[in-house]
């Protein structure tokens, strides 16, 4: 029993949890705090994985900026809890049926599957998940993929404008 | 040392949670909270081979991952606040629009 | 006298530099045909004329250069050039050729854009550009009153640029291309009056006709290919020895040339005879190959008697002779041109052209002259009777057209080609003058509405006299001495194992002289002589312009002349005389000669013809005429109004009416195809086609639509729920497969 295990157990099972909560809560404003929550935990998750600079921007990013957004939308249309759950149709009892199944069939299939960490040496284990490596790759190997985003955010800024806009 | 296993079986339990709330929830917001649900998943299960392989490429993936899901988020909420200013509903069973 | 043949001998543009631009003479009147055609409307009638005129006088110049070149000896040498084929010391004397490049390749096969200018094309380019010329000259003033007249310009300037592609190609591919393009010029200049239900027609009766023969010219072409593939594979060394080549060489050139040039046909036909010593004969089979199994002699036949049905086409002859007379519906100087003196030649030129392929098949040479002969004969029998001048011409045409096959089916190659240039001048002249007349005269055409034409229109009688006289064949004109040689050479040369054919065609031959007299008298007397018909559209005709005149007067002047060619005067390499067209040719034709005596398939007699021969003939022709003058001149007016004998008018019912083949083709050819058509239209267009297929398909698509609307509930979740179903199935599926 190491403390990196039992970190690992602890924070996956708060992760599921509050997944959990996302997907069951009745309103909407208690499914964004559980998915809040979540970010949190799975930021926990990042930094067992040596990924730090990902969980950084994972709370910044995800469980800041984003999560906020929602809130607002949230509140500004006043939605409070929905009055009927949704009715059981096909297509729901299927579809709920058959990511219940895909979770079966993944489990076995990654149960089957024996992964192990890599040895990283004295050297790796200083650089990797830095921002300055992470940050090198981006802006030599990755420099067109990180502009092509860049230019795809700002087009969804100007989207989401002309979406939302009731007049200009 | 934990198994990658452990951390792809996380990711697979949350990608079917997501899944499962996406394909159940009639409110479209919590909806599109399932799909960023399933963006994490997706983004642990980069970090998770990274880990494995002692390769930074699956980071700098996650990057993108999260910024195009803030792209994605910017967008759908705007959608769902045109559909709510349109419709005065953002319940997915009483808008099917793509019907014809 | 020495500077004079200097001065002949030496061309004033030295070949090696005109070789690169005989291009120019096919772009000359291709260029005017655009500019007619696309800015006719714009330039004006005037402009028109110069562009069209000049266009095609420009590409006669460069044909006299040209030509002049072909003879060119200057300082002893000899214009050639090195033939492709052959080894390296092998040369194509008295010839310009130029490659311009691989036009297409695909594989093993490959056409190159190749002109080549030997006596014989060069004899054709003066001939095409030459009469074309005054054509061009004369229908500036017949067509003056026609609206279309720069369309009418562009066709004939499009005519003259295919016709020279024609003679001036290389390869059987090239020529194809000429082929095609006189066809469809043709086509478009028979119909040029398109307003007309029945000139439009005859064009398409003619593009039909014309397309029956196409096709059996390509599958020959299919076969040329195919041989030439199978000769490389199995010849010997002493094959290609026998050929004046090596197979390095040869394949070399097949290689660069591609297998559809002449001068490989050349080298193939001389590495075949059985003389040779190779392995390859006539009758050695095909090893391998979609042939397996035939000879190369069976497939050469086969190959030769495609070209000949092709050649029918184009040339007029059985059976598919009867668009020409149909022709006529297109304007007079088109009819002048394009179906008596230049396009309907192209199957001869095309059996001189590959006259060392065609000795090979004796029994397609015997094929070649029974059909000239029958051709010519029906078509002399069927201008009996006819009373539209341009319509005797027409089937005069024919039946002179019959007499050139006769002498290319019976070897005597050079005489049909002197034939087909007197022919192409005085039949000329004779369509010109008919035109002339007809200018004259309201557009009358009925030759016994006609009459008395001598003293309205003095020239165009005077050169219709003379032109008369030559195709007649009375003596010294050239039609009488080409026509003789042409009978000379088909009375003394025998083809192997098929006697009897010499003495038929030769028997026919002299009915036709008779015949060919006879009716060209009577359209002559007719026309020109007696009183002028009460019928007559306009009381004076009144003689045309220079424009036309001039022509008239040059091709009749022509139409004598040309009878130099076939006087005995050069000396003959074995001794005596030999025909100054003959010695002409010769370098042309010299490897059919070697093919012929090597093969043993046609003894090729070249004895000059005697006196009493030239007298036979002369005798005959005049007997026709004589009699036609005695019935029409003093027969038939003393007996105007007494009843005619039923049999008589049976005989000319029949005449008149062409033997009824027309009415024979549509009986049993054309019904049964419109009944097939029916039948085709009927059930597999109508029912299987359009019912089933294409009314089934939208029937069926329409109802599986409909039924799958009630899919289409509009829930993005219902759609995502079915993607989820699928990921699960495909992944479910895929981890049983691993399991496996």
């Amino acid at each position: 029993m190491n403390v990196e295990l039992v970190l690992f157990g602890a924070f996956a099972l708060l992760t599921l949890l509050s997944a959990g909560l996302v997907i069951l809560a009745r309103s909407p404003i208690n499914s964004a705090m559980a998915l809040v929550s979540t970010f949190f935990f799975l930021a926990g998750i990042y930094v067992l994985l040596w990924a730090h600079t990902v969980a950084v921007v994972q709370v910044l990013v995800y469980a800041g900026a984003i999560m906020v957004l929602f809130l607002f939308v949230i509140m500004l249309l006043n939605l409070g809890e929905s009055a009927h759950r949704g009715k059981p149709t096909l297509s729901r009892i299927l579809g709920g049926a058959s990511a219940v199944g895909l979770l079966g069939v993944l489990g076995i299939t990654l149960s089957r599957v024996p992964a192990q960490p890599a040895n990283l040496g004295p050297q790796a284990q200083a650089t990797f998940g830095t921002m300055a490596s992470i940050g090198q790759s981006i802006f030599t190997q990755w420099l067109l993929p990180f502009e092509a985003v860049s230019l795809l955010l700002l087009v969804a800024m100007v989207g989401a404008v002309v979406v939302a806009k009731s007049r200009i | 040392m934990v198994p990658i296993t452990y951390y792809l079986l996380l990711a697979a339990a949350l990608f079917c949670m997501g899944m499962f709330g996406v394909l159940v929830r009639t409110n479209a917001l919590v909806v599109f909270m399932c799909v960023e649900l399933m963006l994490n998943a997706a983004n642990l299960t980069f970090l998770a081979f990274a880990r494995m392989h002692g390769d930074g490429i699956g980071h700098v993936s996650a990057f993108f991952v999260i910024a195009v899901a803030a792209a994605e988020a910017a967008i759908g909420l705007a959608i769902v606040i045109a559909v709510f200013r349109s419709r005065g509903t953002v319940n997915v069973d009483d808008i099917r629009t793509m019907k014809h | 006298m020495d500077g004079i043949i200097d001065f002949f001998r030496t061309a004033p543009i030295p070949p090696d530099v005109l070789a690169p631009s005989l291009w120019l003479i096919i772009a000359l009147p291709l260029l005017g045909a655009f500019v007619c055609g696309v800015f006719g409307r714009m330039l004006g009638r005037a402009n028109v004329n110069l562009i069209a005129c000049s266009a095609v006088a420009g590409a006669f110049v460069l044909s006299v250069l040209t030509f002049w070149a072909t003879s060119d000896s200057a300082g002893g040498r000899v214009v050639n050039f090195p033939n492709p084929f052959g080894l390296e010391r092998d040369v194509v004397r008295y010839a310009l050729a130029h490659d311009y490049g691989t036009w297409f390749a695909a594989g093993d096969f490959r056409v190159n854009f190749g002109l080549l200018v030997d006596h014989l094309s060069g004899t054709l380019l003066l001939v095409i550009t030459g009469v074309g010329f005054l054509i061009h000259l004369y229908s500036t003033s017949y067509m003056e009153h026609d609206e279309g007249y720069a369309r009418y310009f562009a066709y004939l300037n499009l005519f003259v640029a295919a016709m020279l592609t024609l003679v001036m190609a290389d390869n059987l591919v090239l020529l194809f291309v000429g082929w095609e393009g006189v066809g469809m010029a043709s086509y478009l200049l028979i119909g040029f009056w398109y307003t007309d239900p029945a000139k439009a027609w005859a064009g398409r009766k003619a593009f039909v006709t014309n397309r029956i023969g196409d096709f059996a010219f390509l599958i020959a072409t299919f076969l040329i290919v195919l041989l030439v593939g199978a000769f490389n594979r199995q010849a010997d060394p002493r094959d290609f020895n026998a050929a004046g080549t090596s197979r390095e060489r040869y394949e070399q050139a097949l290689s660069e040339r591609g297998p559809v040039n002449f001068k490989g046909l050349e080298k193939m036909a001389q590495g075949l005879p059985e003389g040779t010593g190779g392995k390859v004969s006539l009758e050695t089979p095909i090893e391998s190959g979609p042939l397996e199994g035939h000879t190369f002699g069976g497939v050469m036949t086969v190959a030769m008697l495609l070209f000949l049905l092709g050649a029918a086409g184009k040339s007029a002859q059985l059976p598919l002779y009867v668009w020409l007379p149909d022709a006529m519906a297109g304007p007079t100087p088109v009819s002048a041109l394009i179906h008596a003196a230049t396009m309907v030649t192209a199957g001869v030129y095309l059996f001189c052209r590959m006259s060392s392929l065609l000795v090979l098949s004796p029994t397609a040479m015997a094929t070649i002259a029974i059909v000239g002969a029958l051709t010519s004969l029906l078509a002399a029998l069927i201008a009996f009777a006819q009373d539209d001048i341009k319509k005797v011409l027409a089937y005069s045409t024919v039946s002179q057209l019959g007499i050139m096959f006769m002498g290319v089916g019976m070897g005597i190659f050079w005489a049909a080609a002197l034939h087909l240039v007197t022919h192409a001048f005085f039949k000329a002249c004779l369509f010109l003058g008919a035109g002339s007349v007809m200018h004259g005269n309201g557009d009358e055409t009925d030759i016994k509405k006609l009459g008395g034409l001598r003293h309205e229109m003095k020239w165009t009688w005077g050169t219709f006299l003379v032109a008369t006289f030559a195709i007649t064949g009375i003596f010294p004109l050239s039609g009488f001495f080409s026509k003789d040689a042409i009978f000379h050479g088909v009375e003394h040369n025998h083809l192997h194992g098929l006697h009897w054919v010499s003495e038929v065609v030769y028997a026919l031959g002299l009915v036709i002289t008779a015949c060919t007299a006879f009716y060209m008298s009577r359209v002559y007397l007719l026309t020109f002589e007696g009183k002028r018909s009460s019928e007559a559209r306009v009381a004076h005709a009144h003689e045309s312009a220079w424009h036309m005149t001039l022509p008239l007067v040059v091709l009749a002047v022509l139409s004598v002349a040309a009878a130099v060619y076939a006087f005995p005067l050069m000396p003959r390499a074995g001794g005596g005389m030999q025909p100054v067209f003959e010695n002409f040719l010769s370098p042309v034709l010299r490897p059919a000669e070697t093919v012929a005596k090597a093969a043993e398939t046609v003894e090729l007699d070249n004895s000059t013809p005697s006196l009493l021969a030239y007298l036979t003939a002369w005798l005959v022709a005049i007997s026709g005429g004589g009699l036609a003058a005695y019935l029409y001149l003093s027969f038939f007016p003393k007996r105007a109004g007494q009843p005619v004998g039923a049999v008589a008018r049976a005989v000319r019912r029949v005449a008149h009416n062409k033997f009824y083949v027309d009415e024979l083709y549509e009986f049993i050819i054309i019904r049964p195809i419109k009944f097939l058509s029916f039948i085709l239209f009927r059930v597999v267009d109508s029912l299987v086609i359009d019912t089933v297929f294409v009314r089934g398909t939208a029937w069926v698509t329409a109802r599986v639509g409909s039924a799958l609307r009630y899919l289409q509930s509009g829930d993005a979740q219902a759609y995502a729920a079915v993607m989820a179903v699928a990921l699960l199935g495909g992944v479910a599926y895929a981890l049983i497969q691993v399991l496996q």
